[in-house]
């Protein structure tokens, strides 16, 4: 049997479980709820404009729908790397076992997807219809194909359109909502793991979702605005301000209640917890925390200030990234930190992540850059993604 | 308890059963954290409460009595008419790790220290201290130099300190009553069966490695040839031909101890009857079926 | 209803009962039988063959060793499973040292069982396990040896000591220093046997040192061939010469003492008696005279001083005729021959010369040195895990009458 088998092994301290020192979920488990997190986050966005009507979301109301459809895409594909036997993944849909958090995650994935597509479809069918008479070659024949055989683009069937896409927008806000604080169901339901064993571990997963989202869409819409030489809209970026003030506020504060109820109290075993968040992860809680709190200072600054244009765009692009980066290292924190801190709760492992191989972080970096060109091919099968540039907000 | 009692509470149980499984069926296409959350209440009824043979968790009513009418063909073997326990005598236990080894034999087991279907840990107390040094298999000093890792001793490395009191756990699988590895099975390639064991179908894992997460004994581990969870089932192989787990039948103090809790003269029944035990982690409520003779305050 | 409402539905409808359908078609026969898994798994799981085929199996083709094994210690700690107090007896068989036999002797690879055969796309170099790999060895290596019989035997603190469950009887084994609640000897692997393996004097099938097991000298368990005795780089008996020059005047020119109190050299293992000369350098044993005649000497000296005193000729200093009778029977009962037997304890061999370099021969030996020396064990002035604890079960008249039976022993 060759030495390439151990490639989780993990050194440990103090007492653990020999089958322990393998760490089962890798860098891929926590790749996948970031992910997922981004498609909720930026799913929300979205429906500010299609739901709640927000006028000032709808330059970039379209766009974060099909941002959320890209990123929705590769959401399973960390899990399908990391499964053991992944050619026989649909198992779990063939025969759920309901009783399991995981069993569900085909259907609630497949649904969401769907849902998805359908927005999406439905927002841009005028779009498709039009491009379908427009172009020529193949791609016309693409887009003939999308338009389902109807180009039926009369002011009811609009109407019927915008009707329907409302409602499934309706449908997926508690849908995204689902997705992720299903998530958090996942880790938060197991007993076994003090570090996970939370009844607000599908909060903190949702709401931080909807940060790192809107951290996303603020970097996206940032750099894609520079990219194409257009200046971002001012309402845009005032909105989402709010947004993201408001989800770092209830994240930091939901997380630190989180901390606080498990410190106080001090169930067998804390010690074990002091120790993993002073020792493995400590880079991770620094990044996390430190994070969260320089971009919850600079937006509430800008909030105090009433910062506008550039300044606003420059420091809210740094305060989205380091709110995507913080929820990444949150997600790391609470993925591996939990399997780092023994369930003796008397000894700890400290993961090292391969940096090439099936589980590796070469495989965390291409599925994560996957969704973005994905992003770019989409918008160009649908460049009217920003066609409200033109009617730019002052 | 009456036997009136019992009834009740039977009936009390198949009641909540169904009403959580109907609940389930609708809630199968609404969000999962429905479905998990009615998941971790339908897992409280099911459960063989008193240990002997019926109707096992999550086995409906009606599987069961198919589990009786049509039983698995396993030659010379009827699994309704077995309940396997397992015993640790650890005052018996010299740590030879003969288990181990043993067991990685029999079972085609990864071999190296970290994997392993059953394990022995030493604890020991140093002079002045509360709280025991634990060490086993995985502590590269207990691996036999030159073996690769495929022979494992305990080293002599409280020779020379001041021990106050030293002593060896024997683990392995403890095939709950209530397993939390078989409520997180996706797929339904882990499951309990009549006679005891929690066995794994591993033509049917799909190696997400979720009961790896959920067992809180560290019992079960990735088999990274075969992609699929691996754990402990009591040697399932043997025990349905009458023999006993390979490490019962190389143990060579009695520290392991096996039988049938039907019988009520078995070696399990009588360990049972004779000793104070005690389980693993009761409060994770899991129900283990492994019953230790002997484990101190340290033991987890 | 608009045209694309209707393409869409029958689109979504078309997709569902292909998923639905897939679904359905997909699932196993036997899924759901017995409860929420495959029921067809179970018999699957269960039709494994066993690598362990327990001890009886072996009888069939090893017999004599067999009958060694069952007529043993090793043995007799199983008692078929008889349960004893409140506790169960059981003891080594066949497969706790010698590996599983598998399907042994047969030289095809063990049948691979339905978990062995499953295959993963992401693990491609599937290997044969050790268990199942064809003709393979049941035997350990006989440098193992050693470390078989200490994985159960060596003193190792949290292994269960004498008295520590009430109500067991303890029988109380003369050779080690420690035992078991259980009858498991526990012994401190320095000064037991030195370097020696375990099997010079014990026989792994029957290894408690007594006459009523089978003779058998310790062998090769995989050549037959008589095991090596430790190999230490021989000394030069000429360059001892000049350093025997000093140890004359008490030992003799030619090895053979002055005063019957003090040992004769002559003949004597050159390991035993470099060994010796350490102890008094070190310390580790005690003596007015010899500890300065050793501090002056190095490690070279010492070889060379043994290897002289180990070719001069040895020589019979005699004993009371009657108390060697006596003594000749108390050897035979004390287990003296396990050690001090160049045959050990189950072959022929010359009694009195040792078996191993580690240990002293005794024949030709002065007798009042022999008494001095085995009271000595006995009080505790001189130490040795093997002796101090045989010594202890001799009494005064034993002592003297084992001294004049080795005296007059033959040394040749």
């Amino acid at each position: 049997m060759s030495a390439d088998v151990f490639h989780h092994i993990a050194p440990f301290v103090g007492f653990t479980y020999p089958n322990e020192t393998e760490v089962p979920w890798s860098e891929l488990i926590v790749i996948y709820p970031y992910i997922t997190g981004l498609v909720a986050g930026a799913f929300v966005v979205s429906s500010l404009h299609h739901v709640f009507g927000m006028e000032r979301f709808a330059p970039i109301s379209r766009f974060a729908l099909l941002a959320s459809l890209c990123f929705m895409f590769f959401a399973p594909t960390p899990l399908l790397f990391h499964l053991g036997q992944p050619t026989r993944a649909l198992n779990a849909v063939i025969t759920p076992h309901w009783t399991s958090a995981m069993a569900a995650f085909g259907y609630v994935a497949g649904f969401y997807v769907c849902l998805l597509l359908l927005e999406v479809w439905f927002s841009f069918r005028a779009d498709i219809v039009a491009m379908s008479k427009s172009r020529t070659g193949i791609m016309q024949k693409v887009y003939k194909a999308l338009t389902l055989g109807s180009d039926d683009v009369s002011k009811s069937a609009l109407a019927v359109d915008h009707k329907i896409a409302r409602r499934l927008a309706m449908i997926g806000i508690p849908g995204a909502c689902g997705l992720h604080g299903y998530v958090g169901f996942l880790f938060g339901s197991l007993k076994t793991r003090e570090w996970w064993s939370s009844d607000l571990m599908p909060i903190i997963f949702l709401l931080s979702a909807v940060g790192s989202g809107v951290g996303l869409l603020i970097v996206l819409y940032v750099v894609t605005s520079w990219w194409r030489k257009k200046p971002t809209d001012n309402g845009v970026m005032e909105g989402l301000l709010y947004v993201l003030w408001t989800g770092i506020v209830v994240v930091v504060v939901i997380e630190a209640l989180e901390m606080v109820q498990m410190i106080y109290k001090a169930r067998e075993g804390v010690e074990g917890v002091f120790e993993l968040i002073a020792g493995p992860i400590h880079l991770g809680m620094i990044i996390q925390w430190g994070g969260s709190f320089l971009a919850l200072a600079i937006t509430s600054i800008m909030m105090l200030a009433g910062t506008r244009g550039r300044a606003l765009v420059f420091w809210l692009f740094i305060s989205g990234l380091l709110m995507m980066v913080g929820v990444l290292a949150m997600r790391w924190n609470v993925v591996i930190g939990g399997q780092e801190l023994s369930k003796t709760m008397r000894g700890l492992l400290t993961y090292h992540p391969e940096v090439i191989g099936r589980e590796s972080l070469m495989v965390v970096a291409t599925l994560f850059t996957a969704p973005f060109v994905t992003l770019y091919l989409a918008q160009k099968l649908l460049p009217t993604v920003w066609e409200h540039d033109a009617k730019a907000h002052h | 308890m009456t036997t009136q009692d019992t009834k009740v509470e039977k009936e009390a149980a198949k009641l909540s059963r169904r009403d959580f499984l109907g609940l389930l069926g609708k809630g199968a296409a609404c969000a999962g954290a429905v479905a998990g959350a009615g998941a971790a209440l339908a897992s409280a009824g099911g459960a063989n409460k008193l240990g002997g043979v019926g109707p096992t968790y999550q086995q409906e009513d009606a599987q069961y009595a198919e589990a009786r009418k049509n039983p698995p063909k396993i030659p010379n073997y009827n699994w309704t008419e077995h309940k396997w326990a397992f015993g640790v005598d650890t005052n018996r236990c010299i740590g030879c790790l003969r288990c181990v080894e043993a067991c990685k034999m029999e079972n085609s087991v990864q071999m190296d220290r970290n994997h392993t279907r059953t394990w022995v840990e030493r604890y020991t107390y140093l002079e002045g201290s509360d709280h025991a040094h634990v060490d086993s298999i995985h502590d590269i000093k207990n691996v036999m130099p030159g073996s690769k890792e495929t022979r494992f001793v305990f080293d002599n490395r409280y020779k020379d300190a001041k021990v106050t009191k030293s002593f060896f756990v024997p683990k392995l699988c403890n095939q709950c009553e209530k397993p939390s590895c078989v409520q997180v099975c996706p797929t339904g390639a882990t499951y309990k069966t009549p006679d005891g064991p929690v066995l794994i179908d591993s033509k049917y894992c799909i190696g997400c490695q979720y009961c790896v997460q959920a067992c809180p004994y560290g019992a079960r581990s990735l088999n990274h040839e075969r992609g699929t969870a691996e754990k402990c089932n009591w040697c399932y192989h043997r025990i349905t031909k009458g023999l006993n787990p390979a490490c019962v039948e190389v143990c060579p103090t009695g520290t392991r101890i096996f039988g049938d809790r039907t019988d009520p003269e078995s070696p399990i029944s009588q360990f049972i009857r004779n000793n104070r035990v005690n389980v693993l982690k009761p409060d994770m409520g899991n129900m283990p079926n492994v019953f230790y003779a002997g484990i101190d305050k340290e033991v987890l | 209803m608009h045209k694309h409402i209707v393409r869409l539905l029958t689109l979504i409808a078309v997709v569902a009962v292909v998923a639905f359908s897939a679904r359905y078609l997909a699932r196993q026969d036997t899924f759901y039988q017995y409860g929420h898994y495959r029921g067809a798994s179970v018999a699957e799981i269960a039709s494994k063959l066993p690598k362990h085929q327990g001890s009886a199996t072996c009888q069939t083709c090893h017999k004599e060793i067999y009958a060694e094994w069952s007529s043993g210690i090793h043995q007799k700690a199983t008692k078929n499973n008889a349960i004893q107090g409140v506790v169960i007896k059981s003891g080594p068989g066949c497969e706790v040292c010698h590996t599983p036999a598998g399907n042994h002797p047969s030289k095809e690879a063990m049948p691979l069982s339905v978990e062995d055969r499953v295959t993963t796309i992401t693990y491609a170099r599937k290997g044969l396990h050790p268990a199942n790999v064809p003709d393979r060895s049941l035997m350990r290596e006989p440098a193992d040896m050693r470390i078989l019989c200490t994985n159960c035997h060596e003193k190792i603190p949290g292994r269960p000591v004498r008295g520590a469950v009430a109500g067991t009887s303890v029988p109380v084994q003369a050779v080690t220093d420690v035992v078991g609640i259980h009858g498991v000897p526990q012994v401190v692997v320095e000064g037991h046997g030195g370097a020696e393996l375990c099997t010079t004097c014990h026989n792994p099938h029957s290894p408690r040192i007594n006459f009523a097991s089978v003779p058998r000298s310790p062998v090769d368990p995989k050549t037959g061939k008589a095991l090596p005795v430790s190999a230490e780089k021989p000394g030069d008996a000429a360059a001892g010469k000049t350093v025997a020059a000093m140890c004359a005047g008490c030992h003799g020119e030619a090895g053979v003492s002055v005063n019957p109190e003090w040992p004769n050299l002559a003949g004597q293992h050159t390991n035993y008696l470099s060994d010796s000369i350490k102890a008094f350098k070190t310390g580790a044993r005690k003596n007015d005279m010899m500890g300065p005649m050793a501090a002056g000497l190095s490690d070279a000296d010492m070889r060379n001083v043994a290897a002289y005193f180990a070719k001069a000729n040895c020589s019979v200093p005699g004993g009371d005729k009657a108390k060697a009778e006596l003594g000749k029977a108390k050897a035979a009962a004390a287990g003296c021959a396990a050690c001090h037997s160049s045959g050990g304890l189950r072959g022929n061999g010359v009694s009195g010369v040792s078996g191993a370099q580690a240990w002293p021969n005794l024949a030709g030996q002065n007798a009042a040195y022999l008494t001095i020396a085995l009271k000595a064990f006995q009080d505790g002035s001189r130490n040795h895990a093997v002796m101090t604890s045989v010594a202890k079960t001799l009494s005064a008249s034993d002592i003297d009458n084992l001294a004049a039976y080795y005296a007059s022993a033959s040394c040749k």
